[in-house]
């Protein structure tokens, strides 16, 4: 008690110097704390993107099906497979792959038709509320189709424009029938956006003369306290005889990066504290040498090296604790602003896609326990590193040398 | 044709290649080349017309389709489903590398994109591009004689058609076996960029046909799968009719 009396009294001796420390220390934790948001929001964008509007979390094949994604991979009974998922607490929807041919007025493009099962699929994705015009599929508008922005761009097709799609159906015959388009999807991911062609799941069977199975079944967990791993194991259990892969085996690419970018943020963590370390080692050493004539006269009156050590720890300490409630203080009310606004890159940037997955350009932050509490955490043993040597050179000196020195 | 729903879906190429000059010592390629002109004259013609059979076996599925086709030269044919009902009057158009397809149901015409050049023309083991494509092995690859002699029974010569240094082509490899003293066709087969087979083509049943002795029954075998194949059955042919370049337009491909 007496050492923190006589440490918050010797941060008051120099004012200024305190202030800058503190203010670098709280400058440092404010970014960083804001920078940690900014990636959390990014990575959960691109996962929440990628995962929420097309993949699912898990998805389960024939196991040819993803090497060679024809017509007659199907699943054979997808019902009962889907039963037995939702009896180990997980939602599944069946989903049905073609290719065609899309055509409107002159222009034409290839396709990816896909059969949506209307009543399970927003228990999967969320893909029913990413409509950018018009409305998201109807089982009593089977003409009705939803597709990609990019697609109804390359087609000149607006909301109510005819649609023809040729394809080849499971029979052999030169399938074709005309569509309308009932809505456009907003940007979810380069392959989406430039091909896909959805319908309901009875609209496709009927072109492509397909009474039954399913291509896909897309899997998400019920309760999302279970971890990935375990949910795929469970369905692993359910599929007997039948590929099952979570989304970060399915796009390994995408998971790397989301690892990565935790990484990269931990090194932007370890490079703007040590500049700072820097700056309180600096101040602290000032301040020792300042004072090498008072520490030897309490070593002199029988004070340890020890309690020297713990006093100029605590000194600093109170400054890192000021620091990081200031940085606390300023840096999670500008993260929670732009975690509701966004910041808007429009007017730097359009749409993007990193690793296919499109980047809408407003940023939004991410606040969680980790984006908080990392930042601070680091920042106290970034400055307790700093304050060792310090530390240690006040603790060795020698009473009469010190008393003497000027 | 080598490979061809021959004259009537593929306009009937073969080598388009210059007449070798008469006279002289011919070189092996030049033989080789007059050879394969002379099988290609076979089928080709001015202009021809006929009707087909078109059987298709997958493990999928198993098809059938009637069809009347009219070609002229190498790059304009037009083809018109008669049979299934359900297809009926669905039409193929070939102008140069480009496609059309009228759709009847739809009543639409598309001309195919690129991407679906690799796709099965009307479910059979043909692709759309091969009907693009085949009327260029000429001018893509050089063909050299590589067999001459008895093979099962019959004097045969064997050509090896080899891809120009600078061509982009499907096959790595192509070769054509015909009978020596007609010149008819009895198989042609299809090597990828690592020299192993791919599809094989089989010509049997030859018959006199429009004033020709022709083998009416072409057989394509894929070596990827086993237990299918797309078997063309010539039922009518006629050659040198009188077809203006306006009867293979848009406008008649929806003429029904």
């Amino acid at each position: 008690m007496k050492i923190l009396f006589l440490a918050a009294s010797n941060v008051g001796r120099n004012r200024q110097r305190t202030l800058v420390t503190i203010g670098a220390l709280a400058f440092a934790g404010f970014i960083m704390l804001f920078y940690a948001s900014l990636i959390e929001g990014f990575l959960q964008t691109i996962e929440h993107t990628a995962v929420g509007m097309d993949l699912g979390e898990i998805q389960i094949h024939q196991y040819a099906y993803r090497e060679n994604p024809d017509l007659y991979q199907r699943i054979e009974y997808p019902d009962d497979l889907i039963q037995k998922l939702e009896a180990a607490g997980l939602s599944a929807s069946p989903r049905l792959y073609g290719f065609g041919l899309a055509a409107s007025g002159s222009a034409s493009a290839g396709v990816g038709l896909r059969g949506i099962d209307l009543q399970r699929e927003p228990a999967v994705t969320q893909i029913h509320r990413h409509v950018m015009l018009g409305e998201w599929l109807e089982d009593a508008d089977p003409e009705g189709v939803v597709i990609g922005r990019k697609l109804a761009r390359t087609l000149g097709a607006n909301i109510g424009d005819e649609v023809v799609i040729v394809t080849q159906a499971a029979d052999g015959s030169l399938a074709n029938r005309l569509y309308h388009v009932r809505g456009i999807l907003k940007s979810i991911g380069e392959g989406l956006d430039r091909s896909a062609v959805f319908m309901t799941d009875r609209s496709f069977r009927e072109l492509m003369v397909l009474s039954e199975g399913a291509h896909e079944i897309a899997v998400v967990r019920r309760d999302t306290a279970l971890d990935l791993q375990s949910a795929t194991e469970r369905a692993v259990r359910a599929a007997p005889g039948l590929e099952v892969m979570n989304w970060r085996q399915l796009q390994p690419v995408l998971a790397t990066l989301i690892d990565i970018s935790g990484v990269s943020l931990m090194f932007m963590i370890l490079i703007t504290y040590t500049a700072v370390g820097m700056v309180t080692l600096n101040a602290m050493l000032m301040s020792v040498f300042e004072r090498i004539h008072e520490f030897g006269v309490m070593k002199a009156i029988g004070v340890s090296p020890g309690q020297v050590i713990a006093l100029i720890f605590t000194e600093v300490m109170i400054q890192t604790t000021a620091a990081g409630g200031l940085a606390l203080a300023l840096g999670l009310p500008v993260s929670l602003y732009y975690q509701r606004h966004g910041i808007d890159l429009s007017g730097w940037t359009g749409t993007g896609t990193i690793m296919g997955v499109a980047i809408e350009p407003v940023w939004y932050c991410r606040v969680t326990p980790s984006t908080v509490f990392t930042p601070v955490v680091f920042l106290f043993i970034v400055a307790a590193l700093a304050v060792v040597y310090p530390a240690v050179k006040a603790a060795v000196i020698r009473p009469v040398e010190a008393i003497h020195y000027r | 044709m080598f490979l061809g729903p021959a004259c009537l879906l593929l306009g009937t190429a073969i080598l388009a290649v210059r007449p070798a000059v008469a006279g002289g010592a011919e070189s092996s390629s030049e033989r080789a080349k007059r050879i394969l002109r002379t099988v290609d004259d076979l089928w080709r013609g001015q202009s021809s017309h006929g009707i087909l059979l078109m059987q298709v076996q997958t493990a999928h599925y198993i098809r059938s389709m009637r069809m009347e086709g009219w070609s002229k030269g190498k790059d304009l044919s037009l083809v018109r489903i008669l049979e299934p009902l359900k297809e009926k009057g669905t039409s193929t158009l070939k102008s140069g590398t480009s496609i059309y397809t009228y759709l009847p149901q739809t009543d639409r015409t598309i001309r195919l994109t690129s991407g679906m050049m690799m796709g099965s023309w009307m479910g059979s083991h043909f692709t759309n591009d091969d009907l693009v494509k085949e009327s260029r092995l000429g001018e893509d690859y050089d063909p050299s004689i590589t067999f001459e002699g008895d093979r099962n029974g019959q004097s045969v010569l064997e050509f090896t058609l080899m891809p120009k240094p600078q061509a982009a082509v499907v096959w790595g490899k192509v070769v054509i076996t015909v009978r020596a003293q007609d010149y008819i066709p009895v198989n042609s087969l299809y090597f990828d960029e690592d020299m192993a087979l791919v599809r094989t083509m089989n010509f049997s049943t030859v018959k006199e046909m429009g004033g020709r002795r022709i083998p009416t029954v072409l057989r394509v075998v894929p070596e990827d799968k086993p237990g299918e194949y797309t078997e063309l059955v010539y039922e009518q042919m006629s050659f040198n009719l009188d077809l203006d370049d306006a009867f293979f337009s848009l406008a008649e491909l929806r003429r029904k």
